[in-house]
């Protein structure tokens, strides 16, 4: 066997790529070119992700429905100990969720989230589904943006109330109330204010379904600025199902109010309950139907954030027994006089709540961090660990093997996990290192237990690993600077060509060559510096609320050029595209040579090329500003000119850009609604969707070593495509051929490592990369007709494995184990219990030629297998290893034929037995033959019934597992091992011998046979015992 | 070690004829069968095969290799074989009672199949699958639309089976081929999803079959190298064998029976 390592170089020679770009406009890209490539999802659910909403249907077993701020929509059939994503092709971020309770298969969706923070995505209308899920309908309203609650009338499941909350960031004229009466096939609006105002909250009678409230509210977020309350905002009240509406006011806060939550007592629906954001924010009870109202009483959970918290409930049993979910929970036992908070133990934040209506003290409760259950009203609480829904704003990694990630997410601070582990990535193997809300997290290039974190506006803190300190090293004003402002989501960034060379991003760009521990201001301010936009202290409306996501005027985004320290880009949250070319001493702002781009919009992500100096790509984000279309360009001189690279195959404003590491014209984009892949350098996109859901990528990196693209989404987690070599080659004219096979990575024979472990299903587990190496090949149409096979030959041009192939449209990935067929093991009373024992050995390291054949045609390509580096095995160990276990593998195989040459012997003895008088001489030699035979067959394999508990051993057993043993570790075999193999070896020639000497005196029984007129019998020789192993 | 789901390993044979579909594009689930019917050559070729043999190996974990033999015969009778070091596990199904052998584990006795299997293996006996004749078998079929499979273009049709299972079939737009199938299972209560993909598809005496049959979990790819028509197959093999109390475990009852059926090329008479 060779043991090499300079094979690791191979496929890195990539000379010949993007020279071969001229045909591209004439290829068609789409979606489906990408064909077999997926995306792997390693969670984390240890914390979850923001959840908007929630319906449960009370059936023998609990089936809940969980609507994620921008993670889609999951379904649990047992309770919640597991879920399933069943809206992946669709909008991620669900505002409101109901089941028809007089069809429970049918739930109705409203998209775009309602609790209305600065990081929440939009939706794009309602949906249906009449099937729990399976499909689903588009029913309109599509420019809604974002709804808050979907009312179904329960005498008439076709008439359906949508409280639509409307555009966040814009005026817009649908939003209000809507009413169908068709299932959703036409939709009529029944409130509407005006085009800032909005429905906050829609609540009907539970007896009298033609009554229904409704809380409008006046609201608008700038990306400096957020106002709630206003002259819209109100209380609504109708009688006759929405023809008409009166505003309700008697009892209410005078003056301007912001948004309103209400709940009607299901015990008894005259009680009606509503919190009122006004100069008196409280809770305010109406006893007459909610035509007078008092102020009852306050408590922090209902007057804080009202925007963000805006959901009241009432216990189905107990009119008295109000919930308010904001921070925290609160309680009142008195109908809103007295408020005391529900038990600890949930992550903050709680946005979506339910009570079980036949047992009330079974809650559940959807927070910032996730879903969790109690039993005990509140009490106590388990978290329900199966929603990868994680919202990611950044990602790294780390150069360990396997690697790292690490990135920061919504309120849930900073994260590393493994990309890959012997069982899976499990939320236990996610570490927390960071606090708050969090966003970048780079590890020290120069000592790789030191990682960078921060939390919001821009609190950078420098942590070690290993003992979990951490110093704030957020740069200071000197002696006559302005308070420096930091956004919500402060750039840090690693200089790629000095290890010791860190940024961090404020209105200044700040410089430290020590971990921190000083700071050079190396550019002018190079925001805008409006004071118009610097406002935040002032933000919130009637409540007042500066958390820093309001900051502006800030550094968002920064990127030195890998090919030069000194050119470096930075972009703004205000609109400001900036380029240094001598290190900062000059800045120019580039920004406005970009065309066709709208005033002061945010720049994403501006990403300095690997391959060519002048060349940068940038994403601009104007949704904040209702500018929901996408804006990514190129510049190749240093931003003196720009090239829109935006096609109408991308949906959604864009969020981040990523080049390849090799390829220049492979380029990954992403969006609100997912992830884009060019393979032309801009020149046309098309999305990857395969096992990626539609949710919004706000970050990418390629890793250096394994060329994984690793991918931040805020909403489903970190997702990993495993080596996109192949992504490197689909050239236009490997599109247009009919197949082609495509490079990979050098294929890891990875080590492997037994886990046992009993986890239960409650958890998410994350997948691990595609087992062995990776045969990549594309096909221009879907293989019907005839074979198709993936041969594997070594350098011998020797038939090592035969493959099934894939066969979709474009590109396949078929994996190959990189181990020769198991050996044939004879049959015998049970498995021989070792895992081993069942697959080939591992092939030599080396390279091997690969065959797709398909039709009359061969086509060819190689895989390089490479050692594990983190293996420690000698060259001497490794012959060794392959020496013996090959030794075993053909004692393994000479058994067997021992034991099919006796069974096949033993079954003609007793087939001419079967045939002869019972009294016979010939019969008696017969039986006696035949009983000598299974008596020795005993010696041979085990044969007592009980499995693995008879703890027979014989022959078999002890060989192949000792060839198991020797087959599970690559490296030098004990000398025990090597030296048990030979005294096995040599009890194997003596039973070999035993059954020769046996059956080469087969001849008195023989001529008994033919006096007695029967057939002699025959001894199956070797070569056609393989004749017939090789037809099996 | 080898878990029960395995014993599951789920075939479904399907017949087509690769002939591109004309301009006149069907309407209804009953338009899109009926140029699937035609295309498989006909009802009568259809309904002259009377039994099948499918013999190849399962592709699973670590380059494992499960040797792997399907048997049909009509009206429902289906038996399914495959080798695990040297020992072969049988799931059967005789028109009325489904049993399995897992001698895996030293128990070399045949058993019962619980319900849930043997509705699973009774779906399975009825080869040529659910579209042919559906009303007669008491299904329902709806066609749902045109859509895109892994780049291909298809008809979904949906079929609400007699027992109300509900699966979904892909018919390649172009030549009526099945793509795919997914459909739900019971077990224990609780519906659990499988889906199989067809490919590599061949003309056997006058029929189109797929030889590549890809499913989720245990039973991983299966390619089949040989597939027979009209084998003569004995009504024995698809019976339950009754448990002999004192036979030792390693007598393999499992293995196939005499190999009496290559040279029976004519389709047998019995069957109605």
């Amino acid at each position: 066997m060779k043991f090499s390592t300079s094979t690791f170089t191979m496929f890195l020679a990539v000379a010949t790529l993007g020279s071969v770009r001229t045909a591209a406009a004439d290829v068609k890209i789409d979606s489906y070119i990408f064909g077999g490539i997926e995306a792997r999802a390693i969670g984390p659910a240890t914390m979850g992700g923001r959840i908007s909403s929630m319906d449960v249907v009370r059936t023998d077993r609990l089936t809940i429905y969980v609507g994620a701020a921008s993670g889609g929509i999951w379904k649990s059939v047992n309770g919640g100990t597991t879920f399933k994503s069943i809206f992946d092709d669709y909008n991620q971020s669900i505002g409101a969720l109901t089941v028809d309770r007089s069809n429970t298969d049918v739930v109705w969706v409203g998209t775009g989230e309602p609790w209305t923070r600065n990081s929440i995505s939009v939706g794009d209308g309602v949906y249906k589904t009449t099937d729990g899920g399976e499909n689903w309908e588009h029913l309109g309203l599509e420019n809604s943006e974002h709804v808050s609650k979907i009312v179904i009338d329960p005498t008439d499941g076709e008439t359906v109330y949508v409280c639509v909350t409307g555009h966040l960031w814009d005026s817009n004229e649908e939003r209000g109330v809507f009413k169908t009466t068709d299932g959703g096939k036409s939709w009529k609006k029944i409130l509407y204010v005006d085009e800032d105002t909005g429905c906050g909250d829609l609540a009907m009678d539970p007896q009298e379904p033609d009554i229904l409230y409704a809380g409008m509210w006046q609201f608008r977020r700038w990306p400096h600025f957020f106002k709630s309350g206003g002259p819209g905002s109100g209380l609504h009240k109708t009688t006759d199902g929405g023809k008409t509406w009166r505003r309700i006011t008697q009892g209410l806060p005078e003056g301007e109010l912001g948004r309103i939550a209400i709940a009607v007592a299901p015990s008894r629906p005259s009680v009606v309950y509503a919190t009122v954001e006004s100069e008196k924010t409280g809770l305010y009870r109406s006893n007459d139907l909610g035509e007078t109202w008092r102020w009852v009483g306050s408590t922090g959970a209902v007057e804080g954030r009202p925007f963000y918290f805006s959901l009241l409930l009432v216990d189905p049993t107990d009119f008295n027994r109000v919930y308010k979910p904001g921070g925290s929970t609160s309680v009142s036992n008195d109908g809103g006089q007295t408020f005391s908070g529900l038990g600890g133990g949930t992550h903050a934040d709680h946005h979506a709540f339910w009570i079980d209506p036949d047992n009330p003290d079974f809650l559940l409760v959807g927070t910032d961090g996730g879903l969790y259950s109690s039993y005990d009203r509140g009490v106590h609480w388990n978290f329900l660990q199966a929603l990868p829904i994680s919202q990611f704003y950044q990602v790294s990694f780390d150069m360990e093997d396997p690697y790292n990630v690490y990135g920061g997410l919504q309120d849930n601070g900073t994260w590393m996990g493994p990309s890959q582990t012997p069982s899976g990535v499990q939320n236990k193997h996610w570490d927390n290192i960071g606090f708050g809300d969090g966003f970048h997290a780079h590890v020290d290039r120069q000592d790789s237990d030191i990682v960078y974190v921060e939390w919001q506006g821009g609190r950078i803190l420098r942590m070690r690993k290993s003992t979990g300190e951490a110093k704030d090293i957020k740069p200071l004003p000197e002696e006559g600077d302005p308070e420096y402002r930091f956004n919500w989501n402060t750039p840090i960034h690693l200089s790629p060509n000095r290890t010791d060379t860190l940024y961090v991003g404020g209105q200044f760009l700040f410089r430290s060559r020590d971990r921190g521990e000083s700071w050079e201001k190396i550019s002018p301010d190079v925001t805008t510096d409006d004071p118009a936009k610097q406002r935040q202290i002032e933000s919130g409306g009637l409540t007042p609320d500066n958390s820093t996501a309001e900051n502006h005027c800030t550094i968002y985004t920064i990127s030195e050029s890998p090919l030069s320290e000194n050119v470096i880009w930075v972009g703004t949250d205000d609109g400001n595209l900036q380029v240094t070319r001598d290190g900062g001493q000059t800045w120019e702002n580039v920004v406005d040579r970009v065309p066709d781009l709208p005033a002061c919009t945010w720049v994403t992500q501006v990403e300095a090329s690997r391959h060519q100096q002048g060349t940068a790509y940038v994403t601009f984000d104007g949704h904040r500003t209702g500018d929901m279309k996408p804006h990514v360009y190129k510049t190749a001189d240093y931003g003196a000119t720009w090239t829109s690279l935006v096609t109408d195959k991308i949906e959604g404003y864009c969020l981040s850009v990523c080049e390849d590491l090799v390829s220049p014209d492979l380029l990954f984009l992403g969006t609100e609604f997912g992830l884009y892949i060019s393979i032309d350098g801009g020149v046309q996109w098309a999305r990857f969707k395969e096992k990626l859901p539609k949710v919004g990528v706000r970050a990418m990196a390629i890793h250096p070593r394994e060329h994984d693209l690793i991918i931040a989404t805020h909403g489903r987690g970190i997702y990993i495509i495993d080596d996109i070599t192949p992504l490197r080659h689909l050239t236009p004219e490997v599109i247009e051929s009919d197949a082609a096979l495509l490079p990979t990575r050098p294929s890891r024979m990875r080590i492997p490592a037994n886990v046992q472990e009993f986890p239960g299903n409650d958890e998410f587990v994350g997948g691990n990369p595609p087992p062995g190496a990776q045969i990549v090949y594309y096909l221009k149409k879907r293989h019907l007709f005839g074979d198709l096979k993936v041969e594997v030959y070594d350098e011998q041009d020797r038939l090592v494995s035969r493959l099934p192939g894939a066969r979709r449209r474009g590109l396949n990935r078929v994996n190959w184990f990189m181990r020769e067929k198991p050996p044939k093991v004879p049959p015998a009373a049970s498995l021989v219990p070792q895992m081993y024992s069942m697959l080939g050995p591992l092939v030599p390291e080396g390279t091997y030629k690969v065959k797709l054949i398909k039709g009359g045609k061969t086509y060819e390509g190689n895989i390089e297998a490479v050692m594990d580096p983190r293996a420690d095995y000698t060259h001497g160990g490794r012959a060794l290893q392959d020496k013996t276990v090959m030794q075993l593998y053909r004692m393994v195989e000479r058994l067997t034929y021992t034991v099919d040459a006796l069974l096949d012997v033993k079954k003609q003895g007793e087939d001419r037995a079967g045939k002869l008088d019972e009294g016979s001489d010939v019969h008696a030699s017969l039986k006696s033959f035949v009983g000598e035979l299974e008596a020795f067959r005993k010696t041979l394999v085990a044969t007592r019934k009980g499995g693995f508990l008879a703890g027979e051993e014989q022959l078999r057993e002890k060989v192949v597992g000792l060839y198991g043993a020797v087959n599970g570790y690559e490296g030098a075999p004990t000398d025990s091992q090597v030296r048990y193999a030979n005294v096995l070896e040599g009890r194997l020639e003596q039973a070999e011998a035993r059954l020769d000497t046996w059956l080469s005196s087969l001849g008195v029984l023989n001529a008994k046979l033919e006096a007695a007129g029967a057939q002699p019998i025959k001894r199956m020789s070797k070569e056609d015992w393989e004749e017939k192993q090789r037809g099996k | 070690m080898l878990p029960r789901s395995i014993v599951l390993i789920v075939v479904c044979v399907a017949f087509c004829w690769p002939v591109a579909a004309g301009a006149d594009e069907p309407k209804t689930a009953d338009e899109v069968i009926a140029k699937y019917i035609e295309a498989i050559g006909g009802r009568a070729k259809l309904d002259s095969v009377k039994s099948l043999r499918m013999t190849g190996k399962a592709t699973g974990m670590g380059g494992m290799e499960v040797p792997l033999a399907v048997e049909f015969k009509r009206p429902k009778k289906v038996r399914v074989e495959f080798t695990v070091q040297g020992m072969t596990g049988v799931q059967a199904f005789d028109g009325t009672t489904g049993w399995f052998i897992m001698p895996f584990m030293g128990k070399n006795d045949p058993e019962k199949m619980p319900p849930d299997m043997v509705e699973a293996i009774e779906d399975q006996g009825n080869f040529e699958g659910p579209l042919v004749d559906y009303k007669k078998k008491g299904h329902k079929v709806e066609l749902v639309g045109k859509e895109d499979f892994e780049g291909s273009e298809v008809y979904k049709l949906k079929v609400t089976k007699k027992n109300g299972n509900v699966e979904y079939h892909f018919l390649d737009a172009e030549y009526y081929i099945p793509l795919q199938m997914k459909g739900k299972r019971s077990f224990q209560g609780t519906e659990v999803e499988m889906t199989t993909i067809f490919g590599d598809y061949k003309e056997v005496d006058g029929l189109l079959l797929a030889h590549s049959i890809k499913q989720g979990g245990m039973a991983g790819d299966m390619t089949f190298e040989k597939i027979e028509l009209d084998v003569k197959l004995s009504d024995d093999r698809f019976t339950m064998p009754e448990v002999k109390k004192d036979e030792p475990a390693s007598t393999d009852k499992a293995k196939p029976g005499p190999d009496d059926a290559k040279d029976a090329k004519a389709p047998e008479k019995d069957e109605g």
